[in-house]
């Protein structure tokens, strides 16, 4: 395995691999989660590489949410294991430091951007790295006035969140998941929140970041987007991978009756361009 | 003689001004202290810790349920009875008589208000959004760092209001601590009053201090909620926007 650090651009860590090499970078095995006795994850086994743009998709109530909150153990599951990054918490025996370790290699973009309100956008960036990473303010926040600049807010640093349009939120969201430099940024629907119009400035962030070979996974229902970023597609329905496959697989040619049907409702002409 | 003797409340009026600092040492101490052990219970309340939480919530309702008077006489006749205890079984030597009625005041308002303020506090925290913590937990922060840097600051935004009723309700009430023999406003006013035969106008001059006080913190108050809610200016209450919309169409 060949590592090639580009420190010069940036923070990011590009990771040339090899052919055959081991580049698992998350798994997750048997994963189960109940909310008041309905099962909402029924054993889940899941494999992210290295560099990955992993796009979950299924309808309301199949748990995919479910599912990448318990990457981060924001949820936390019933049983099953969860390894990021070559560690690995075994829910049942997971103590507050393991999850702690586990969720620093995490960093979450949300549906409703749950910036915080009492930070400015600079301050919500910067947050993680200096109170999480340590890292000395001075760099923070040149790390962070960075990140602003590739979403396009340099001019909004000093505001607060409430100033801010819902895709300008979502974009400093981004930025504050960026800074982390984690090992895989987890999107939790991204833009089902958002006005129409401001859709598509969002999207046309994730996938410029997906193409600086970060590792993503993203639950959407944007179709169209998916079948552009992702390298493969997970289908979910009833807490369980009905299907899984490179996008062409799942959405041109699903293989089972239930994928067809969703796909059915769902597939229109795209509303916006990237 | 005038119905109201005005010259006598005037010349008294140097007199009742020295109990304007008991008057605000209990109300500020008690506010203080009330609110760090208001926030140990609010706490309590919110991680449900074991037994601590019944034992929070049966003090939050028989604080909240008796009257405040009674309390102070409560502590006023039982501190002498738990030393007497406290000396029998231990053999020590507390004695009730020295303490200095102000100390029976701070400490049995600061009880007295901290049940009130535990649950300002409670509701302002879990007024905060969810996804804050989970934000500030998703960040890599710890519980308690994510307590301190983004949930407790926006509870408090939330909670400044009620804490400002508070205080001002803690001025007024200070009023009772005669029961306990601290020289305050009231009790000077009533000695003076009593002395001269001269009941409304001392009680009127008690009445323009409280006033005064509570105008004065109020302003602080206000002044205070300005300052912390500088993150909510782009957001207007949506009352205030509603008013202008209409004043446009009219």
């Amino acid at each position: 395995m060949l590592l090639f650090d580009y420190s010069d651009k940036f923070i990011y860590t590009f990771v040339i691999v090899e052919k055959g090499g081991d580049h698992r970078l998350i798994e997750l095995k048997n994963i189960r989660k109940s909310f008041d006795g309905k099962e909402i994850l029924k054993g889940i086994d899941l494999k992210v590489d290295k560099g990955d743009v992993l796009v979950i998709v299924g309808p309301s109530g199949s748990g995919k949410t479910t599912l990448l909150r318990c990457i981060n153990f924001l949820e936390k599951p019933d049983a099953g294991t969860v390894s990021n990054d070559g560690f690995t918490v075994d829910s049942k025996k997971a103590s507050r430091k393991d999850i702690l370790t586990l969720r620093r290699k995490t960093a979450m973009v949300f549906q409703h951007y749950n910036l915080f309100k009492n930070k400015t956008v600079l301050e919500n960036v910067m947050e993680g790295l200096v109170i999480a990473k340590k890292i000395k303010k001075g760099e923070a926040r040149k790390i962070s006035l960075e990140l602003l600049k590739k979403v396009g807010l340099e001019e909004k640093t000093d505001a607060y969140p409430a100033q801010l349009s819902g895709g300008q939120q979502q974009r400093v969201g981004i930025a504050r998941a960026l800074a982390l430099n984690p090992s895989v940024i987890l999107f939790d629907e991204p833009t089902s929140a958002l006005d129409p119009e401001m859709v598509g400035e969002v999207l046309a962030i994730i996938k410029e970041i997906a193409q600086e070979g970060i590792t993503m996974i993203i639950v959407t229902h944007e179709i169209d987007f998916a079948r552009d970023v992702a390298s493969s597609v997970v289908f979910m329905d009833g807490g369980t991978v009905i299907e899984k496959g490179t996008p062409d697989e799942v959405f041109n040619h699903p293989q089972h009756e239930r994928t067809k049907k969703f796909l059915r409702r769902l597939i229109h002409e795209p509303e916006y361009t990237i | 003689m005038a119905v109201i003797d005005l010259a006598f409340a005037i010349k008294h009026l140097p007199d009742v001004l020295k109990g304007v600092p008991a008057t605000l040492a209990i109300t500020i101490i008690a506010m203080i202290c009330g609110l760090f052990s208001g926030l140990l219970i609010s706490f309590i309340r919110i991680f449900k810790l074991p037994v601590l939480n019944q034992g929070a919530v049966l003090f939050i309702s028989f604080i909240r349920g008796t009257p405040l008077i009674v309390q102070l006489y409560m502590f006023y006749y039982g501190l002498p009875v738990l030393f007497d205890y406290l000396n029998g079984r231990f053999g020590l030597q507390f004695n009730a008589d020295n303490i200095h009625p102000l100390y029976i005041a701070f400490i049995a308002y600061t009880i007295n208000t901290s049940a009130y303020q535990a649950e300002i506090m409670r509701g302002a925290i879990q007024s905060v959004d969810r996804g804050q913590m989970e934000a500030a937990l998703s960040i890599g922060m710890t519980v308690p760092q994510a307590l301190r840097r983004i949930i407790m600051p926006q509870a408090f935004r939330t909670a400044l209001p009620d804490l400002g009723n508070t205080f001002i309700h803690l001025i007024k009430a200070t009023s009772l601590a005669f029961a306990v023999k601290v020289m305050e406003i009231l009790a000077i006013s009533r000695t003076i009053a009593n002395d001269g035969y001269r009941f409304l106008e001392m009680y009127l001059v008690a009445a323009l201090l409280y006033w005064l006080l509570s105008w004065i913190f109020e302003i602080v108050f206000t002044k205070l909620e300005q300052k912390v809610s500088r993150y909510e200016k782009a957001q207007q209450s949506p009352v205030k926007r509603f008013y202008s919309v209409r004043q446009l169409k009219t």
